[in-house]
C-alpha cells in the first residue's frame, strides 16, 4: 500500500517511466504467450522460439531495474528514515513497485492475446489472429500464467538486489558540500575487448563453411547458425564491460590541451559518471551493432517476408529497452549531480555553458562509440554474407 | 527612483521579503561604502542571509530597491543579475561548496574560466591566490582529500580570484572549529583590506563582528541599533510561554 501511496504523489515523468516498463512487460508477455500458442499448435518445435524470447526478456528486465534505480521514491530520504523506512524497506518497496508495473503489463498482454484469439469479444479486431495464435486449441492456463510471471519475478528480484542495502559506493552521489571519494577508474577494458574479440571469433568460426543451421534466424529457416546468437551475446557482455572504461576515456579526451570551463566540466563529469552511463551505452552499442549486422544479413538474403510481426515486436523491444535504459541512466546521473549543478549556478555559471557541456559529453561519447559499433557490426556481418 | 548617495557602492532601501509567506526582511535599509568591511549581525533566522542574497542580486526582494554603483539591481532580469554576480561580486557560503570533480586550483580558477580567460592565465591567478591563503601545497588535491578548513580557504580563493567589487561572506566560519575559524577569518579580512575589496560579512558572532569597520544588526528582519534590543520585553516573553501545552 505504501508503494501505491508513494506512487500517487510522484512526478508525472516518473509515472511515465513506470508505464513504459509496463508497456515493455506487455510486449514481452505477448511474445511469450504467442510462443505458447505456437507450441500448442506445433508440439515439439517451439524451444527455439522460446529461446529467442530471452533477448526481449533480458532487455525489459534491464530497463525495469534501471527505472527502479532512478525512482525518487526508492532513494533514502530523511522523512522516511525518521519513520523507520530505511534502505532495506525502500529496496522492498522498489521490488514491489517493479512487480506491480510488470504485472500490469503482463495482464494487458494476456487480455490483448485473448482478444486477438477471439476468446474475448465485443471489441474491434476480434479474433483477427485466431489462426496464428492456434485459437482452435484450448490454452494451457498454468503455462500461460507461468510464462507471464517470468518477467515480474525476474525484474522485481533484480531490482531488490540492485537496491539492496549496502554501503554507499564511491561516486554514487555528487555532493559539493560533503565531497566523497571518487569512484576508481573503470578497469573493464581488457576483459571487455577480450570478450568482444572472443564473440566475434566464435561467430566467424561457427559460420565458417557450414550452412546447416542449428538455430534458425527468425524468418530465415534455412539461414544462420547457432553461433550468431552465442557470439553476439559474448560481444554484448564484452561491450557492457568495456563501456565504462570507454566513457572514462572519452571524458579524458574532452579535456586535452588546455580546456576552458565547458570542456573541463564536461570531461570531468563524464569521467565521474563513466560507470553509470558507460554500461547501458555499451549495451546500446551491442544492440546497434547487432541491428546493423542483421540489416546486412536480411539485405543480402531477404525473402518475400523478411520477418513477421512477432519478430518485429521482439526487435522493437530489444532496440527500445536499452535506449530507454540509457536515457534513464542519464536522468539518474543528472539527479545525482543536481546539488553540484545548483552550486555551479550559484557561482554564476550561465545555463548555456551547462548545456554546452552536456552536448560536448554526448558528442564525445558519439565520437568514441560510433566507429566502434560500426566496426564490430562489420566484423560480425562478415561471415554472414 | 532616486539614485543613492555617491559614496555608497551598494545601497538598499526598505527591503521587504518573505519566503513563501513567512517574513524574512521587513523594511531594511543599508548602505555599504567603498572599501569598507560591513558586518551584518544578528541571531539565526534574523534575515542576514536573505539580506545578503538580495544585495548580491541572487534574490529579488518583494519590495524595496537595491542599487550597485548607481545602477539599479532589483529591476535587472535574471540573466543580467547572473552576469553581475559573475563579473562584479564574490560569494562565500557558510559551508564550502566545491565542484567535487575538479581539484583545488581548478575550483579556484573556475570563475576565471567561466569568464573565458585562458587556461594558463587562470591557473596562474588561482595558484597565486592559493599561495596567499597558504594552501598552495594542496592545489592538486580533490575536495574529498581536503580538510573542511582547507576547502573553505579554496572557496575564499575562488571568491577573490576575480578581484570582485563586492565580496559577500555568509557566515564564512560557521562550520569551522575555533582555531581554524580565527585563521580563515584573518586571511579573509586581510585579503579584503589589502586589496580594498568591499566586504559584507554576515555573522552571528559578536567577536567576528568586532573585526569589521561597521556593524549592522538585524533582529527578526528589522534593523536595530544594538544587539541587546530584542524587540520584546521580558514580560511579554513570559506571557507568550505560559500557554498551556
Amino acid at each position: 500500500m505504501l508503494a501505491l501511496r508513494l506512487a500517487r504523489g510522484t512526478h508525472p515523468l516518473v509515472l511515465l517511466r513506470r508505464l513504459l516498463v509496463s508497456a515493455a512487460s506487455a510486449g514481452v508477455g505477448f511474445l511469450l504467450l504467442c510462443t505458447l500458442g505456437y507450441a500448442v499448435g506445433h508440439p515439439g518445435a517451439s524451444g527455439l522460439r522460446l529461446l529467442w524470447c530471452a533477448l526481449p526478456l533480458a532487455a525489459a528486465a534491464h530497463f525495469a531495474v534501471a527505472v527502479a534505480r532512478s525512482d525518487p521514491s526508492t532513494r533514502p530520504r530523511e522523512g522516511l528514515s525518521a519513520v523507520g523506512l530505511g534502505p532495506a524497506r525502500l529496496a522492498a518497496i522498489a521490488a514491489v513497485s517493479t512487480a506491480v508495473s510488470c504485472t500490469l503489463g503482463s495482464a494487458v498482454a494476456l487480455l490483448v492475446y485473448l482478444h486477438l484469439r477471439g476468446d474475448i469479444t465485443g471489441l474491434p479486431f476480434d479474433g483477427e489472429a485466431a489462426g496464428l495464435l492456434a485459437a482452435d486449441q484450448p490454452m494451457p492456463l498454468a503455462g500461460a500464467l507461468t510464462l507471464l510471471a517470468i518477467l515480474p519475478v525476474t525484474a522485481s528480484v533484480a531490482a531488490g538486489l540492485a537496491l539492496r542495502p549496502r554501503t554507499l559506493r564511491p561516486g554514487d552521489v555528487s555532493d559539493p558540500v560533503h565531497p566523497e571519494e571518487p569512484a576508481p577508474t573503470p578497469s573493464g577494458l581488457p576483459w571487455g575487448f577480450a570478450l568482444v574479440a572472443a564473440g566475434l571469433a566464435f561467430q566467424t568460426y561457427v559460420n565458417g563453411g557450414r550452412q546447416g543451421s542449428a538455430l534458425p534466424m527468425p524468418g530465415h529457416p534455412e539461414g544462420s547458425p547457432a553461433g550468431v546468437l552465442g557470439g553476439w551475446a559474448l560481444t554484448a557482455v564484452g561491450l557492457a564491460l568495456a563501456g565504462p572504461a570507454l566513457a572514462h576515456f572519452s571524458g579524458r579526451l574532452l579535456q586535452l590541451a588546455r580546456p576552458g570551463a565547458a570542456r573541463l566540466l564536461a570531461g570531468r563529469v563524464l569521467m565521474s559518471e563513466a560507470r553509470r552511463i558507460g554500461r547501458p551505452l555499451g549495451v546500446v552499442c551491442a544492440v546497434a551493432s547487432g541491428g546493423i549486422a542483421a540489416a546486412t544479413l536480411y539485405g543480402y538474403r531477404a525473402g518475400p517476408h523478411p520477418f513477421g510481426p512477432l519478430t518485429g515486436l521482439g526487435a522493437a523491444l530489444v532496440i527500445s529497452c536499452p535506449v530507454a535504459t540509457l536515457l534513464t541512466a542519464a536522468l539518474e546521473s543528472r539527479h545525482a549531480r543536481a546539488d553540484t549543478t545548483r552550486a555551479l549556478v550559484e557561482l554564476g555559471t550561465p545555463a548555456a555553458l551547462l548545456r554546452t557541456a552536456a552536448s560536448l559529453r554526448a558528442l564525445a561519447l558519439l565520437v568514441v562509440f560510433t566507429p566502434l559499433t560500426v566496426a564490430i557490426a562489420e566484423l560480425a556481418a562478415l561471415p554472414l554474407r | 527612483m532616486v539614485a543613492p548617495p555617491d559614496n555608497d557602492v551598494l545601497w538598499a532601501r526598505s527591503l521587504h521579503h518573505s519566503h513563501g509567506g513567512s517574513p524574512a526582511l521587513t523594511g531594511v535599509s543599508v548602505g555599504v561604502r567603498e572599501g569598507e568591511i560591513l558586518a551584518v549581525g544578528g541571531p539565526r533566522g534574523s534575515g542576514k542571509t536573505t539580506l545578503l542574497r538580495c544585495l548580491s542580486g541572487s534574490l529579488v526582494p518583494n519590495e524595496g530597491e537595491v542599487w550597485f554603483n548607481s545602477g539599479p539591481v532589483h529591476t535587472l532580469g535574471a540573466v543580467a543579475r547572473e552576469q553581475l554576480r559573475r563579473d562584479r561580486f564574490g560569494w562565500i557560503d557558510p559551508e564550502p561548496a566545491l565542484v567535487p570533480e575538479l581539484n583545488a586550483w581548478e575550483n579556484a580558477a573556475l570563475p576565471l574560466l567561466l569568464r573565458g580567460i585562458g587556461h594558463r592565465a587562470a591557473k596562474k591567478a588561482a595558484l597565486e591566490w592559493l599561495e596567499r591563503l597558504d594552501i598552495d601545497m594542496c592545489a592538486k588535491k580533490r575536495p574529498h582529500a581536503l580538510l573542511q578548513a582547507q576547502r573553505q580557504r579554496v572557496v575564499i580563493a575562488r571568491a577573490l580570484v576575480t578581484g570582485p567589487a563586492v565580496l559577500f561572506a555568509d557566515e564564512p566560519t560557521a562550520a569551522l572549529h575555533r582555531t581554524d575559524r580565527a585563521q580563515v577569518l584573518r586571511t579573509l579580512l586581510t585579503a579584503a583590506r589589502s586589496h580594498r575589496i568591499t566586504t559584507v560579512l554576515a555573522t552571528h558572532d559578536t567577536d567576528v563582528a568586532a573585526l569589521a569597520d561597521r556593524t549592522v544588526v538585524l533582529i527578526d528582519g528589522c534593523r536595530v541599533n544594538s544587539i541587546e534590543n530584542k524587540g520584546t520585553s521580558d514580560a511579554e516573553g513570559v506571557a507568550a510561554c505560559s500557554l498551556s501545552v
